[in-house]
C-alpha cells in the first residue's frame, strides 16, 4: 500500500478564521489524508520550515483576513528559495478572494484557489487527484540539510507503508550504532493523553535553545492513525516555542500500530540521532496502562508525564512505565489533587528501588520552575552557558 | 461549585418558585384576588396610540388571561417588560413611536426607561442614551475602519456629515489585533485590511481627529479583545493630548475585550489566559471607578456563533462567560452593583428557530442569576444587548438574497427586543462592506421600525403566544443543561483547559457544513435553487494601497526613534509593575504615550509569556 498523502494545512499570520479549515482538517483525515495542522496566526516562515521539515506534498492555506495575494506569493517565494518548488500551494478564503486575485495569485505560482461553495468532496477529490503522487525529485542537489533529511525520513516511512521494508527486532543493531553517536541526547517522553507532553516538550525545547545558543533539537511526534487511515498531526499547533530555525520537528501518524507509536519509528528515530542534533525528543501518543513503548536502547532517558487525575491509587499500581521511567513528571501540579498525587507516586516508584526522579511542574505557566528543574536533569552534561541562561528568572 | 453552579440552583429555585405562587394564587383567596387587582390595574393604565391607518391599538400587549395563577405565571415567570425577569424587554417601551400627547402617556404608567430605536453603529450599548428617550436615534451605521487612521477618520466623517449624535465603531487590521506593530518582518500585506492600523498614540489621534470625544453625544465603540488593555490606554491617552486631563470621566464608548470568547471562538488572543484576564480585570477596574460612562468588556457571542455553534451553545456560553466575569469583578471587591450595570453583551442571530426566544431567554437568565447569586440590583439586573445579523448566513452565490436573509434577522432581532442592533452588508461574503451594500443594510432596519408598522404601535408583540413560550422553554432549558455540563468540569475556566467549548463549537460547525453538503440544511442558491450559470459578481473592493501600507512603517518608525529613551525606562517600570501583583492599568497608560502597542504587548509577553493556541 502507498503512504498516505501528507498535506500541511495553516491560517496565515493575523488571522484567526480556524473555523473553515477545522472543518476541511476533518474531512481529509477521514479520507485518507495526513493532515500536518500548523494552527492559525502563522507567518510565511513558519509554514515554509514546516513544510520542508514535514516533507509534505502540498500546502493548504485558509484566508478571511485579507493580504491574501501576498501572503500566499510570499510562501511561494520561500517554498521556491529553499529548492522546496515541488512542494504545492492551494487554498481558499470563501469570497474574501476574489477570481481577479486568484489570477494573480496563480500567474505568482498557487496552484489552486477554492471559491465559496465549493463541497468538501470537490477539495477532498483534488487533494487525492493532485497529490497522490509522490514528488519527482528527492532533495535536490544543493538542497538544504533540512530538507534532504526530511525527504530521507519520508523514504523510511514509504519504505514500511508499501512493504519494502520490515520491522527489525535487533537491538544488536542500534546499539552498534548507537555507539557511534556521542554528543546526541535522546530523550523520549510518554503519558497518558490530556497530561500535557505536548506543552511540556515545547517549554523545554524553549529552554534547551536560551541555555545553549548553538544546540539544536530535533523532535519526533506522533498522533494516532484514525478510521479511514488519515490522521491529525496537530502538535505543532500548539508548540510556539518549536518553530525555529534551530529546531527540526517531524510529526508522524501511527499508521495502525499499537503501542504509541509508528513502524517506522525506530529507523526514523536512529537517522535522527546520527544526523548532529544535540537532543532528539520523542513523543508518544497518548498511551495507557501497557508497558514503555521505548526500545531500552532506543533512548537515552525516558519521561513519563502524568496526569494528578489518575484516579485511585490502585490504579498507580498497574502502570508498567512507573517502573521503568527515569524521570517521572506530574505535570499541571497546580491542580487541588496534585500533593496527593505526589505522594502517592512517591512511595509507588520507591518500592522499586532504583534511582527514578519524581517532579512536579505546571507547563502551562511561564517559566515554571518544575520545567526549569527538568531542564537541569535531563542537561547534565553542560556546555558552556551562553549568556541568556537563567538571567531574569523568577525565584 | 463554581458560581455558575449557583446560577443554575437559582433558575431552578425561581422556577420553582413561580409554580408555588401559581398554585398560591389558586388556592389562597387573598393572594389571588390580589393578583387579579394588580392585572386589572397595570390593563387600565395602558395608554392607546393610532396607526397611520386611524387603527386603536394598546401600547402594551398583554395575554388575554384572567385567572389568578395564569397571571401570576406571567407577572413573576415572564414579567412586563422592563419588569424581573425582563423575558419581555429590558426596558419598558422600546421602539414605539412617541405619544402626540406624552402627558397620558407618563401618567399612564411608571416609567423605567425608554430605548433608542436602531443604533445602526456596531454600538453595543444602547440602552444608556435612554435619557434622551424622545430622540429617536439615527439609523445609520458609523461602522468603519480600513487602511490608516486618516482614511478611518474621513470615512468617520463622511458617514457622520448628517448625524447629530457621532457614534463610531471601529474595527482594527490584523496586526493590530493581534498586538503587533506595522514594522514587524512578515506583516506588511496585511496593514490597514479589514480594519485600521493602530501603532501609536498618535495613529489614535488621527483616527478621531476632529471628534468631540467628551461630547455626550459622542461615543466611540472598539472592536478589540487580545490587547484591549494597552489600545484603551492609547484611547485614553490621546483624549488627554487633545482635551486635557479633565476629559477621562467624560469618555464614553466600549471596547469589546472579551478575552473568553477569544479563547473559545475567535482566536486573538495574546496572552496566556489567566494574565489576559488580570490585565482584563486591571482595566475593568479603572475605567469602573474613574470613567463611570464607558463600557469595558461586550460580552459576545457573536463570533462563538459565526465560529459555527448553535444557537444554544452561543447564548449557553456568553452567559456563562458574563457570569465569570461578574465572579472575577467581585473578587477584586468591586460591588455588584458598580459592575453589573457596565457591563453589555453582543448576540449573533441567525435564521434558526431558536432565534425566535434567544435573547429573550438570555436576559431572563442572566437577571435571575445576577439577581439571586450575585445579590444584584434593578440596574445590574439588565441584560443590554447589541445583535447582528449573522455573517455565517450570508452567502456569495446569489449574493442579493443576502438582504432576504439580513431582514428576516432583524425582524427576529427586534422581536427579540435588542438594545440596538447591526445589519449585516449583502456584500459581506466578499470584502468589507462598501458605501452602497451598507446604505442598503441600514435602510433595512429603518424601513422595519420606521416605515413598517409591526414594532411601532405595541410592545409585547408575540409575548404570550404559545409558539413563542414553546421556544422559550426549550431553549432555556437547553442553555441550563450546557451550564451544567461546564459546571461540571468545575466552571469556565476549567471548561476552557479541558477545551470543552471549543470542541463543541467546532462539532457544531462540522454538523452545519455536513447538512449543507448533504442538503439537510437548504440554502438557496447554494444547495437549492442553483443557477449553475451564475458569473461571480463585480465588486467594489477596498484594499490598502502599498504605499499607505510603507507611510505607516515610516510613521511607526519615527515614532520610536523619536521616543526610544522614554520608552526603555517606562518599559522596565511596566515590566516590574507586571511581574508584581499591582494594578498595571496606571503603567499602561504611561506606557501609551511614548511606546507603540507592540513594544508594550512584546514587554508583558517578556513577562507572563504568549498564548499557546488551543487547537
Amino acid at each position: 500500500m502507498a503512504s498516505p498523502i501528507r498535506v500541511l494545512t495553516a491560517v496565515p499570520i493575523c488571522d484567526g478564521h480556524d473555523s473553515a479549515i477545522n472543518t476541511i482538517n476533518l474531512e481529509f483525515i477521514r479520507h485518507g489524508v495526513e493532515v500536518v495542522y500548523l494552527g492559525y496566526h502563522r507567518y510565511a516562515e513558519d509554514i515554509v520550515r514546516a513544510a520542508i521539515q514535514e516533507d509534505v506534498r502540498a500546502v493548504g492555506i485558509s484566508s478571511y483576513n485579507g493580504g491574501h495575494v501576498e501572503f500566499f506569493a510570499e510562501v511561494v517565494k520561500q517554498l521556491r528559495k529553499r529548492g522546496a518548488d515541488d512542494i504545492a500551494v492551494f487554498g481558499g478564503g470563501g469570497g474574501t478572494i476574489t477570481h481577479d486575485d486568484q489570477r494573480v495569485m496563480q500567474k505568482r505560482g498557487v496552484d489552486k484557489i477554492f471559491f465559496a461553495g465549493t463541497s468538501l468532496t470537490d477539495m477532498v477529490g483534488f487533494v487525492h487527484e493532485r497529490y497522490g503522487k509522490a514528488h519527482k525529485h528527492n532533495g535536490r542537489n544543493g538542497a538544504p540539510a533540512d530538507m534532504k533529511l526530511a525527504r530521507k525520513l519520508t523514504a523510511i516511512e514509504d519504505g514500511y507503508a508499501d512493504g519494502t521494508k520490515k520491522q527489525r527486532n535487533s537491538k544488536a543493531a542500534i546499539r552498534s550504532q548507537r555507539s557511534k553517536i556521542r554528543n546526541t541526547k535522546v530523550i523520549g517522553f510518554t503519558g497518558p493523553g490530556g497530561a500535557g507532553k505536548t506543552t511540556l516538550i515545547d517549554e523545554l525545547v524553549l529552554r534547551l535553545l536560551q541555555r545553549d545558543a548553538k544546540s539544536r533539537i530535533a523532535i519526533l511526534s506522533h498522533d494516532p492513525s484514525v478510521v479511514g487511515a488519515g490522521a491529525l498531526l496537530g502538535d505543532r499547533a500548539t508548540m510556539i516555542n518549536s518553530q525555529h530555525d534551530r529546531v527540526f520537528m517531524r510529526s508522524m501518524a501511527t499508521r495502525g500500530q499499537a503501542g504509541g507509536l509508528s513502524p517506522a519509528t525506530a529507523d526514523c528515530l536512529q537517522l535522527l540521532a546520527q544526523s548532529g542534533f544535540d537532543y532528539v525528543i520523542i513523543e508518544t501518543v497518548g498511551t495507557g496502562q501497557e508497558a514503555m513503548p521505548f526500545q531500552s536502547k532506543l533512548v537515552d532517558q525516558t519521561v513519563l508525564v502524568m496526569n494528578p487525575d489518575y484516579g485511585a491509587r490502585l490504579q498507580l499500581q498497574k502502570i508498567v512505565m512507573l517502573d521503568l521511567a527515569d524521570i517521572i513528571v506530574v505535570n499541571k501540579s497546580d491542580q487541588d489533587r496534585a500533593r496527593t498525587a505526589m505522594s502517592e507516586i512517591g512511595r509507588r516508584v520507591e518500592q522499586n528501588g532504583r534511582e527514578q526522579r519524581v517532579l512536579a511542574t505546571v507547563a502551562k505557566r511561564h517559566r515554571d520552575g518544575g520545567v526549569d528543574q527538568l531542564c537541569d536533569l535531563l542537561t547534565p552534561l553542560v556546555r558552556p552557558m551562553a549568556k541568556t541562561s537563567k538571567k531574569g528568572q523568577p525565584k | 461549585m463554581s458560581k455558575l453552579g449557583s446560577v443554575v440552583e437559582a433558575v431552578d429555585k425561581y422556577n420553582k418558585f413561580v409554580e408555588d405562587e401559581v398554585r398560591r394564587a389558586r388556592t389562597d383567596k387573598k393572594f389571588g384576588q390580589q393578583m387579579v387587582n394588580r392585572w386589572n390595574e397595570i390593563k387600565a393604565k395602558i395608554p392607546f396610540g393610532s396607526a397611520p391607518t386611524g387603527l386603536k391599538l394598546p401600547r402594551l400587549a398583554l395575554p388575554e388571561i384572567d385567572e389568578a395563577g395564569d397571571i401570576a405565571r406571567y407577572l413573576l415567570g415572564d414579567g412586563l417588560p422592563g419588569e424581573f425577569p425582563f423575558l419581555n424587554g429590558a426596558y419598558r417601551e422600546m421602539y414605539l413611536e412617541p405619544l402626540q400627547n406624552p402627558a397620558i402617556e407618563i401618567g399612564a404608567y411608571e416609567k423605567n426607561g425608554h430605548n433608542g430605536k436602531s443604533q445602526n453603529n456596531g454600538s453595543k450599548n444602547g440602552a444608556k442614551n435612554s435619557a434622551k428617550a424622545q430622540q429617536a436615534e439615527e439609523p445609520t451605521r458609523l461602522f468603519s475602519g480600513l487602511m490608516l487612521a486618516e482614511d478611518t477618520n474621513e470615512r468617520f466623517h463622511f458617514l457622520g456629515a448628517h448625524q447629530r449624535s457621532k457614534r463610531l465603531s471601529t474595527a482594527f487590521d490584523g496586526p493590530t489585533l493581534y498586538g503587533i506593530d506595522s514594522d514587524a518582518p512578515g506583516i506588511l500585506g496585511k496593514i490597514g485590511e479589514g480594519g485600521v492600523a493602530v501603532d501609536t498614540v498618535e495613529d489614535m489621534v488621527r483616527l478621531y481627529d476632529g471628534f468631540d470625544l467628551g461630547s455626550p453625544d459622542f461615543s466611540a465603540s472598539m472592536t478589540i479583545s487580545g490587547p484591549a488593555p494597552i489600545i484603551m490606554a492609547m484611547y485614553i491617552a490621546a483624549a488627554k493630548r487633545r482635551f486635557g486631563n479633565d476629559i477621562v470621566p467624560k469618555l464614553r464608548g466600549t471596547i469589546q475585550a472579551d478575552i473568553f470568547k477569544e479563547v473559545q471562538a475567535q482566536n486573538e488572543t495574546i496572552f496566556p489566559v489567566e494574565a489576559s484576564l488580570r490585565f482584563l480585570t486591571d482595566m475593568m477596574e479603572f475605567t469602573t471607578r474613574e470613567m463611570p460612562r464607558w463600557y469595558p468588556v461586550s460580552i459576545s457571542g457573536y463570533h462563538i456563533g459565526e465560529a459555527g455553534s448553535t444557537p444554544v451553545q452561543q447564548a449557553a456560553y456568553t452567559l456563562s462567560n458574563g457570569f465569570a466575569y461578574a465572579e472575577m469583578m467581585a473578587a477584586r471587591g468591586i460591588p455588584v452593583d458598580e459592575f453589573g450595570p457596565r457591563l453589555s453583551f453582543f448576540l449573533d442571530c441567525g435564521l434558526d428557530v431558536e432565534y425566535i426566544a434567544l435573547t429573550r431567554v438570555s436576559r431572563r437568565i442572566w437577571a435571575i442569576g445576577m439577581r439571586d447569586a450575585f445579590g444584584a440590583g434593578h440596574k445590574a439586573q439588565m441584560f443590554k444587548v447589541h445583535t447582528q445579523t449573522s455573517g455565517r448566513s450570508l452567502v456569495a452565490a446569489e449574493f442579493k438574497n443576502n438582504l432576504t436573509r439580513t431582514a428576516a434577522e432583524l425582524m427576529l432581532s427586534y422581536m427579540n427586543g435588542t438594545n440596538s442592533c447591526h445589519s449585516n452588508s449583502a456584500d459581506e461574503p466578499f470584502t468589507t462592506p462598501s458605501e452602497e451594500w451598507i446604505r442598503l443594510a441600514a435602510h433595512g432596519q429603518a424601513i422595519l421600525l420606521d416605515e413598517s408598522g409591526i414594532f411601532k404601535h405595541t410592545m409585547n408583540m408575540l409575548s404570550g403566544s404559545p409558539g413563542m413560550k414553546a421556544v422559550e422553554r426549550a431553549v432555556e432549558a437547553a442553555i441550563l443543561e450546557e451550564f451544567r455540563q461546564i459546571e461540571e468540569l468545575g466552571g469556565v475556566v476549567a471548561a476552557i483547559e479541558h477545551r470543552y467549548q471549543r470542541s463543541q463549537i467546532q462539532n457544531a460547525a462540522h454538523r452545519y457544513e455536513q447538512q449543507i453538503y448533504d442538503g439537510t440544511r437548504p440554502i438557496i442558491a447554494l444547495n437549492k435553487y442553483r443557477n449553475a450559470n451564475e458569473e461571480p459578481p463585480e465588486m467594489e473592493l477596498a484594499r490598502t494601497p502599498k504605499a499607505k501600507k510603507q507611510l505607516q512603517v515610516d510613521r511607526l518608525k519615527q515614532f520610536k526613534k523619536k521616543n526610544a529613551a522614554k520608552a526603555e525606562k517606562v518599559l522596565e517600570k511596566l515590566a516590574a509593575v507586571a511581574e508584581s501583583d499591582k494594578n498595571c492599568f496606571p503603567t499602561l497608560l504611561e506606557a501609551a504615550e511614548v511606546c507603540s502597542l507592540g513594544q508594550i504587548s512584546a514587554c508583558l509577553q517578556e513577562v507572563v509569556g504568549r498564548f499557546r493556541p488551543m487547537v
